[in-house]
């Protein structure tokens, strides 16, 4: 377009210049016609034609600007400017540039997880079914086939009804290929048809696919195992041991309907297994209509329940509908809530970057008076003004938004793998991808910044009288309301800066408070080890004599204190639960809760670190012995109250020999770190023969220095078994708070670059002062003021600054406090300490921005500076 | 800037009246800028002589202004020039030009007569 102006105006000259040649010619003919000599005619018609320049460049002027042309000059005006004061501009995009790419990184994050629809069919027609028990903070979306069949077969508001089962460790192997492990799908028929989705290449499943028949992978799996090669197509793989033909490859943009994960293969599901359910909701039928009718079929579901799982919870659990168009919930549960937080504050970050741009633009336009006052005085109006100074602002929110949006690019790569490093069961695995979301968004941000930093200079041109800027010397003429305003910026920074700093100490200190919750287990210098005995050829019922060797060789290892096995550790969750019967305990069917079961070796709770508080560990001895178990002191206190529950005998529902308890143990929590940690119960591995391959190893040193031993001590006695996995119990938990750490780190970074931010735009208003003011620091020091004074004078001026910004922010800050609470239910609220933090960090960081300039002051010499001016 | 003052003065001298003479001379037919010229020369009897300096930024702000379009075409010499025609927008402001002319003229004129009168008598 510029470039098509720049040609056109280049064209309009050529025309001009040929108009007046024609002028020219027919004057110099019609002489002749009239009989004068052609020579003396041509000087004749050129002496009556006058300077061709002149006339040419005054006709030139005629034709005007056309807005692009302005633009063109504008932003060339805008770009000398921007090399001429390299420092300001390198200042103003990186500042920009940050919190543009702080919010184009949350934004897409936000957008992945909560806004981007799926790519199927109509997706706002989607709706999932979740189930919620009064005792799970979650909904659960697991629902058996009969259910399904029940809710499919008899609802009115559903077109159709579909669902999918996951897992997550499904075993393929491929012709002439080791075997891996792969994330699948089990689904009905008409999964494919309900979501409307076309084949990349063969086809989907249908209903006429019988279980364990057919395959149909994903296109990120076709491509990463089978580099896209179109032959695979009926080719055979080997999935969980059995053989299916591969049919066809889904599309390219589709991983499958659970937010934050890629699934790699489908299979037609087999009968009988629980699934995920979603529909698609008819015409015209509103979300109340069908959480109304699910809530009447649920009454099916309540009643299986019931029955088949002894649950007496059953009847006070409740159906839920959710919009599911953009993606099964899973993840949204586990990530809305922080990124929403962090999406407050990174926008406040942008609005401290933005108000940092409007007061350094706001000094340089102090500077400037004199030019735009020329540029008025050439016959610029004011309007063209402001439009010039849009421009420049609007120029450089665009190379903030570039680079912005270059640093988001590695941002969000790095926010990914955080996010993809929490436990197994809410590992997520984010496909984050540019769409029209995240372009309106930037660009919208990109816009909307430069206008709102913009205004305040451009206002302030507007404003400024032209003809008096031009008498003056450029130091005397300021205004009172300028400088007013320059320093309403700065407090306003502080204030916001507060507000940052103070939700960074919030949610680090709610990380800490993590971090030291009583959990009920050591979870320092323990080191877990899982071992894979199927794979080394070993049959559980082998284990109990390699294992028990095992054990005591572990132990000899230099720096470990204790080995123990178990089946499931702390944060890992317990995989089992069962209903009790208690010796000499009564209780109504409805108050029957399930406890959790683990079992465990000799010195599990030595090696976890869970206190002994009654009776005795497990042994090696217990084998062949009457059954015995050890209950944590919530299930003593629930089913014993004061009375010594060691000798009482406790029975599993539907298991015949009873255990006697041997010991109390502190509790531990075993699912969430938050949660009131429930009632367990704990059996020999040994003595029950249900050995399992957990190893927990407490060391006295840094517990993955042992790493290398223990492969090797595994290797020694059992040469077959691989290691298939280490973590230490520290790492183990703190996969578990992932969005917590997500958040206390990003804030914290964040806090910091406002703080930086304000840091510069406070240092920008003391150094402007300070220059402004040196007459003054002149005399003063003439007149006895010592250095010490003038630094005072100029640390006071900072301090009185962010005073006026504190007033104003914590109050704020304490609000902000109030809400952050109501989106993060167990924030620590009656702590004052986070926004102590912001206060005094803001105070730190406002002294060392006034350092340099309460220096200079101090260094004026009173002569030089009486001189100056 | 000296001499750009004198040609400036000089159409301050003419200044909306050349404008009406153009729209005037290009009522009939559409004409290039020597011919305009030229044809206001003759119609006044040789008083009114354009200067180029005046004629042409006049034609080119005429056509910024959408009164009058420009084409190019082959003269009667054989002559490749700028033709400019009036346009609708253009008709309507020579009439409106027209009617401020005539108002304008008739005020002169009767403020004038008195002065001839005084010379009579």
């Amino acid at each position: 377009m510029i470039r098509w102006s720049w040609l056109s105006r280049r064209r309009r000259d050529r025309e001009l210049d040929e108009e007046l040649q024609a002028h020219l010619a027919m004057a110099k003919l019609d002489r002749i016609e009239r009989g004068e000599e052609p020579q003396a005619a041509e000087l004749a018609a050129r002496r009556e034609f006058g300077n061709r320049t002149l006339i040419q460049e005054i006709t030139r002027e005629m034709w005007g600007w056309n807005s692009l042309e302005r633009l063109w000059q504008d932003v060339r005006y805008a770009l000398r400017g921007m090399r001429r004061s390299p420092g300001f501009t390198a200042v103003a995009v990186l500042s920009l540039a940050l919190g543009i790419g702080a919010n184009n990184a949350i934004f897409s994050l936000v957008n992945t997880v909560m806004l981007r629809m799926l790519p199927v069919q109509h997706p706002e027609q989607l709706v999932e079914i979740l189930q919620k028990y009064p005792d799970q903070a979650r909904m659960n979306g697991w629902w058996s086939w009969q259910s399904y069949e029940h809710f499919r077969d008899h609802n009115h508001v559903f077109s159709a009804l579909t669902g999918m089962s996951r897992d997550n460790v499904l075993n393929v192997r491929t012709a002439g290929s080791e075997s891996e492990i792969v994330i699948g799908e089990y689904v009905p028929g008409n999964y494919f048809p309900v979501l409307g989705l076309k084949p990349a290449i063969g086809r989907l499943i249908g209903p006429q696919d019988a279980p364990t028949s057919v395959a149909v992978l994903s296109w990120s799996y076709w491509k990463t195992r089978f580099h896209l090669d179109p032959a695979i197509l009926g080719q055979r793989i080997v999935v969980q041991g059995k053989p299916v033909t591969i049919v066809g490859v889904t599309p390219r943009e589709f991983f499958g309907v659970l937010v934050g994960t890629r699934t790699d293969v489908w299979l037609p599901r087999s009968a009988e297994m629980g699934l995920q359910l979603f529909g698609r909701l008819r015409p015209g039928v509103t979300l109340q209509q069908v959480r109304a009718e699910m809530s009447v079929l649920y009454r099916f579901t309540m009643e299986e329940q019931a029955r088949t799982w002894n649950n007496p919870l059953a009847w006070q659990s409740q159906v839920e509908v959710e919009p599911a168009g953009a993606g099964l919930a899973r993840m949204r549960d586990h990530y809305a809530k922080p990124l929403i937080v962090l999406m407050a504050v990174v926008g406040l970050l942008l609005l401290i970057a933005c108000i940092n741009m409007a007061s350094m633009l706001l000094a340089r336009a102090a500077g400037r008076q004199r030019e735009m006052a020329v540029r008025v005085g050439l016959g610029a109006s004011r309007f063209r003004l402001v439009q010039q100074l849009l421009t420049e602002s609007l120029l450089l929110s665009i190379a903030g938004a570039i680079l912005g949006v270059l640093l988001a690019h590695i941002g969000i790569g790095a926010l990914v793998r955080i996010i993809a490093s929490g436990r197994e069961h809410e590992r997520f695995d984010l496909q984050v991808q540019p769409d029209l979301h995240v372009l309106v968004f930037t660009a919208g941000v990109a816009l909307l910044t430069g206008l709102l930093f913009g205004l305040a200079p451009a206002w302030y041109a507007f404003r400024s009288a032209p003809a008096f800027a031009l008498r003056q010397t450029g130091t005397a003429g300021e205004t009172r309301l300028r400088r007013l305003f320059g320093r309403g910026l700065v407090t306003a920074q502080v204030a916001l800066s507060v507000l940052l700093l103070s939700a960074a100490g919030l949610f680090v200190g709610y990380l800490s408070h993590l971090k030291n919750l009583d959990l009920g287990f050591q979870r320092d210098h323990v080191l877990l080890v899982t071992l894979d005995p199927a794979r080394g050829g070993y049959k559980r019922a082998q284990l109990a004599r390699p294992y028990q060797e095992l054990l005591a060789r572990l132990e000899s290892i230099p720096g470990v204190r204790s080995a123990t096995i178990s089946a499931a550790t702390p944060i890992q969750g317990l995989g089992a639960g069962s209903l009790v019967t208690a010796e000499g305990h009564q209780e109504r069917p409805e108050d029957r809760r399930r406890v959790g079961l683990n079992w465990v070796a000799p010195k599990y709770f030595a090696t976890l670190g869970t206190p002994l508080l009654a009776g005795r560990d497990f042994q090696f001895e217990d084998q062949g012995r009457p059954r015995v178990a050890i209950v944590n002191r919530a299930m003593a206190r629930y089913y014993f109250g004061s009375a010594n529950p060691i000798g009482k005998h406790i029975a599993l529902d539907g298991d015949t020999k009873p255990y006697e308890i041997v010991g109390v143990v502190g509790d531990a929590k075993y699912l969430e770190i938050r949660e009131a940690p429930g009632r367990t119960m704990y059996f020999n591995m040994f003595q029950e023969g249900r050995l399992r391959s957990q190893f927990a190893l407490r060391t006295s040193v840094e517990p993955s220095s042992v790493t290398a031993e223990v492969r090797r001590t595994v290797r020694d006695l059992l040469k077959t078994v691989p290691v298939a996995r280490v973590i230490t119990l520290a790492d183990q938990v703190d996969a578990s708070i992932v969005p917590e750490r997500l958040i206390a780190m990003l804030s914290s970074l964040f806090g910091a670059l406002g703080a930086l931010l304000a840091a510069i735009g406070l240092y920008g208003l003391l150094a402007y002062t300070v220059a402004r003011r040196i007459n003054e620091i002149g005399i003063r020091m003439a007149l006895g003021a010592t250095p010490g004074d003038v630094s005072r004078m100029v640390l006071g001026d900072a301090l009185g600054t962010v005073g006026a910004g504190l007033v104003i922010g914590v109050p704020i800050a304490l609000w902000g406090k109030r809400l952050a609470t109501r989106v993060l239910e167990d924030l620590p609220v009656d702590s004052a300490v986070p926004i102590a933090f912001g206060a005094v960090g803001m105070v730190v960081v406002a002294l060392l921005a006034a350092y340099v300039p309460a220096r200079r002051a101090a260094c004026v010499d009173p002569m030089k500076a009486l001189r100056h001016e | 800037m000296g001499r750009q003052e004198r040609y400036k003065n000089r159409i301050e001298l003419l200044q909306g009246t050349l404008d009406m003479l153009i729209l005037q001379t290009l009522r009939r037919a559409p004409q290039h800028g020597y011919g305009i010229g030229q044809a206001i020369r003759a119609g006044s009897g040789d008083v009114l002589q354009i200067e180029t300096g005046s004629l042409y930024p006049a034609l080119h702000r005429l056509e910024r202004h959408g009164w009058i379009k420009s084409e190019w075409r082959t003269s009667e010499h054989n002559q490749r020039a700028r033709y400019y025609r009036l346009t609708a927008a253009g008709k309507k402001q020579l009439g409106s030009e027209c009617n401020h002319w005539n108002q304008i003229s008739a005020a002169i004129a009767a403020l004038m007569k008195p002065a001839e009168s005084e010379g009579q008598a």
